[in-house]
């Protein structure tokens, strides 16, 4: 150390103007190099003995402890915390010889041993509660005269009905209002109940419209033959979108076809459903579900003075995906989808100021089918990847005035297919053909068989994941419908601003 | 159809494991498949999830991620929360009870690593995308790699018991192949190649070899890195620090201003300059991210971008883990050696 002292006494003395005049620069330059060797040379010479030092320190501190870990070690091998660091550097200055009694177990057992101070006790999957929470809030804007919901609702031939379930639940029109908007705010609780139930709820909390349960379900975890059973309130397995939460979507909003075929919530409800996974070597799902019809648009309950009371369950559905093995970078799903359900309706029509009833007891049956196609890109972050898609429903609806006993009979489709396009890390472009009622075949016994005509919507979108918890998303659509009294066009533009708090989700496919 | 072919058909259908057949196992990286099979021989048919093309984080679940996990009878994990946006979904839709979280047919060979980065005090999301178990690659540490060997040895060997000297027999010829290609079989003749890793881990390698007039064989990989202790290295994401920190480099920074946060030109500026002030050698990145931000960099501070898997099968000739980290370290050696 006093050498090391010195040599900086040297080195600032020399580099002194007073100094420095008396010696050239050029001997001036050698010195200073030659001091920086022996700088460097101490200090290394230091470290060594410091090195040293440190390891006879701990080696005469521990030579008693080792000892004890030892016997600890031996008696409970796994448990990684009963050593403490000090007993690993005796260990390690222990190691400072040639002779070659160092096996590959000691190795791994000594590295064991460094584990129990660093890792936390993270393997709590099943004990812990995985709480998520989406904001999706948005700016809308759109040229229709009533707004874009009144016009959907006008769309020929799949008009909505103002009558209360007998749910009590007031259906009200879906699509944003000009200006800003707060879509609902959804809560999502998930874990692992035993070693037999699995569990997630997610509530939709919706400003000024209260509480509701999207979906509530209990799944076994342990059934054999790759069979899995659920029950309570959950999303058909019918489509692809039916089951997506809404901000899960590639667009702001849900397809016209499920909008006007099963409503803007799609088909869900109580009841059981029961899939099996074919121990296929490529993917095949079966899957069936009852439950009550909860449906306002498909599986609705009226009952009452007008119609008769049927017992639920009035909903059943059957469903089945395949998936082939395209390899690493390529990954196609094909479904196709049954529904059929009880259904009653109400319809009142006003003529001349004489209220007129139109009650109408019957079934609806759903026929599905649906494509998903993904490449994965070579790029970052979904840079280059594309995802194509589309849905198409056709819905038979046949009814019965229940008092006079006269048909009426709707045959009604739609499709939407869309693609998207990983055109930045991080960034997607989407665009959306959509068309409701290429066949929209509407009979009753006032009007007889008419065809109402096809509506239909294009929509582009480009959004932006600034990260795995938060989404910005610019959509434009232009809505061509047609309605009661003629074609009318609607343009739409909406900023989508979306988070997620809590759990990293695990997307499905 | 005669009867046998019959059954064959059968089988093929409903996939039912038959007597004598091999063992699946399915691991969710390249690198995981590489070892494994190297532990496992002929025993068993490994397949990874990942390609090795891509980032492991960023998956999405597709339908055969599901067929292959339906089928496993030992799925292996690198854990750490490095496949947390996809492996729930599958192991949940697989519907295999065998390779759930827990059971004996899951295997999260994290558990006997030592991780680095665990953050400490606060953090949150703020921070970028945070493991708060602790830093995720740690594959690319070769000792770590012989840790990740031994798990699956003691995981198959506790699942199969019959083929306990077949396994360990492929373990001891793994930890060979690998300790040759750290320190050279002239070096192993001297001294084994546990008490080398041993000295490496605790940072007294250098010192014991200098002392015991020891040197490691010129062409194994610890040889090519000493003439270089303490060179800056940087590097794009987060993804380098275990192989770093045993080769005795010096990390100097990320071109990520956090991790998961792709850097803005203002940032690109800022770090040039610290990059060339502190005298950065080689810039690392792996190839699925793109070399634009890098090699702006790089011509700022006069660096080498040395764009490397660290993934097997993450680019061509990449095809086992021994190959990936020579690929890794000679290219770093190329890079640092041409100062």
């Amino acid at each position: 150390m006093k050498k090391f002292l010195g040599a900086c006494c040297v080195l600032v003395l020399s580099a002194l103007p007073m100094f420095a005049d008396e010696i050239s620069s050029a001997e001036l330059l050698k010195q200073i190099q030659s001091l920086q060797q022996q700088m460097t040379q101490m200090k290394q010479d230091y470290d060594a003995k410091i090195t040293t030092l440190n390891g006879r320190i701990a080696e005469l501190e521990n030579a008693g402890k080792a000892e004890a870990a030892k016997a600890t070690a031996e008696t409970k091998p796994a448990t990684a915390d009963s050593v403490s660091p000090e007993t690993k550097a005796a260990t390690v200055s222990q190691v400072d010889t040639l002779d070659d009694s160092f096996s590959d177990d000691d190795l791994y057992s000594k590295m064991n041993n460094r584990l129990g101070n660093i890792i936390p006790k993270l393997n709590q999957q099943g004990v812990q509660l995985g709480i998520s929470s989406i904001i999706d809030t948005n700016f809308h804007h759109d040229t229709a005269k009533d707004g874009i919901g009144e016009m959907k609702g006008g769309i020929a031939g799949f008009g909505h009905h103002h009558h209360e379930g007998d749910d009590g639940h007031h259906h009200h029109h879906h699509g944003d209002k000009n200006g800003f908007n707060l879509r609902h705010i959804e809560l999502g609780l998930t874990a692992d109940v035993d070693p037999y139930f699995r569990g997630w709820t997610t509530l939709a909390f919706e400003d000024g419209e209260g509480t509701e349960i999207e979906e509530a379900v209990i799944q076994t975890t342990n059934l054999p033959y790759g069979l899995t059973l659920g029950a309570g309130k959950f999303m058909s397995g019918i489509g692809r979108i039916n089951r997506q939460h809404s901000h899960t979507w590639d667009f702001m909003d849900t397809p016209l076809v499920y909008e006007k075929l099963l409503g803007g919530h799609g088909l869900r409800g109580k009841g059981i459903q029961l899939t099996w996974k074919a121990p296929t070597p490529f993917y095949l799902l079966f899957g069936a579900e009852i439950a009550n019809g909860d449906n306002e648009l498909f599986a609705n309950h009226i009952g009452g003075d007008h119609l008769p009371d049927h017992d639920d369950p009035r909903l059943y559905t059957g469903f089945v995906k395949f998936s082939p093995e395209l390899g690493d970078r390529h990954a196609l799903q094909m479904g196709l989808s049954y529904a059929r359900a009880r259904h009653q309706s109400l319809h009142e029509h006003d003529h001349g100021g004489v209220l007129e009833i139109e009650a109408l007891d019957g079934y609806n049956t759903l026929y599905g089918a649906d494509v998903v196609y993904k490449y994965a890109g070579y790029g970052e972050k979904g840079e280059g990847d594309i995802i194509l898609q589309g849905e198409y429903f056709f819905r038979d609806s046949d009814m019965r005035n229940h008092e006079e006993h006269e048909s009426f009979s709707n045959r009604q489709d739609g499709y939407y297919i869309q693609a998207l396009y990983g055109i930045a890390p991080r960034w997607r472009a989407g665009v959306r053909w959509e068309q409701v009622g290429l066949v929209n075949h509407v009979e009753n016994h006032e009007d007889g068989d008419r065809d109402l005509g096809s509506s239909n919507r294009a929509t582009a979108m480009i959004d932006w994941k600034l990260s795995e918890f938060s989404m910005l998303r610019l959509q434009v659509g232009r809505h061509n419908y047609a309605m009661a009294g003629g074609r009318e066009h609607a343009w739409e533009f909406g900023i989508q601003l979306q988070i997620s708090l809590g759990s990293h989700p695990a997307h499905d496919f | 159809m005669n009867k046998k072919t019959y059954i064959i058909v059968i089988q093929l259908v409903l996939g039912l494991a038959v007597f004598g057949a091999p063992i699946n196992i399915i691991t969710t990286t390249t690198d995981l498949a590489s070892i494994a099979s190297d532990i496992a021989g002929d025993l068993a048919v490994v397949e990874s999830i990942a390609s090795g093309h891509e980032d492991p984080h960023d998956l999405t679940a597709r339908p055969s991620f599901i067929t292959k996990a339906s089928k496993a009878d030992l799925w292996i994990r690198v854990g750490l929360e490095l496949e947390v946006g996809w492996e729930p979904a599958v192991l949940r839709d697989s519907r295999n009870r065998g390779i759930q979280v827990g059971t004996s047919g899951h295997l999260d060979v994290s558990e006997k690593i030592a991780p680095l980065d665990v953050p400490t005090g606060q953090f949150s999301r703020a921070d970028g995308d945070i493991h708060p178990s602790g830093n995720p690659h740690y594959w690319v540490d070769p000792l770590n790699g012989r840790i990740i060997a031994k798990s699956i040895a003691v995981r198959l060997i506790q699942l199969y018991p019959e083929h306990k000297d077949k396994i360990q027999g492929n373990l001891k010829a793994f930890e060979q192949k690998l300790d040759t290609k750290m320190f050279g079989t002239k070096l192993l003749s001297k001294v084994s190649g546990a008490r080398l890793w041993w000295l490496s881990e605790n940072g007294q390698l250098d010192d014991y070899l200098a002392k015991n007039n020891l040197t490691p064989d010129p062409d194994s990989w610890y040889a090519w890195m000493m003439p270089y202790k303490n060179a800056k290295i940087a590097t794009y994401h987060r993804s380098w620090i275990y192989l770093l920190k045993r080769f005795n480099l010096k990390l100097a920074g990320e071109i990520e201003p956090k991790p998961g946060v792709p850097p803005s030109a203002r940032h690109l500026t800022k770090i040039s300059r610290n990059f060339k002030e502190s005298g950065v050698k080689v810039i690392l990145q792996e190839p699925f991210y793109n070399t634009k931000a890098a090699k702006k960099v790089s011509q700022a501070c006069g660096a080498t971008v040395v764009v490397k898997a660290n993934c097997t099968n993450g680019a061509d000739g990449i095809d086992d883990y021994i190959t990936m980290l020579d690929s890794v370290l000679a290219g770093l050696r190329d890079a640092l050696a041409r100062k």
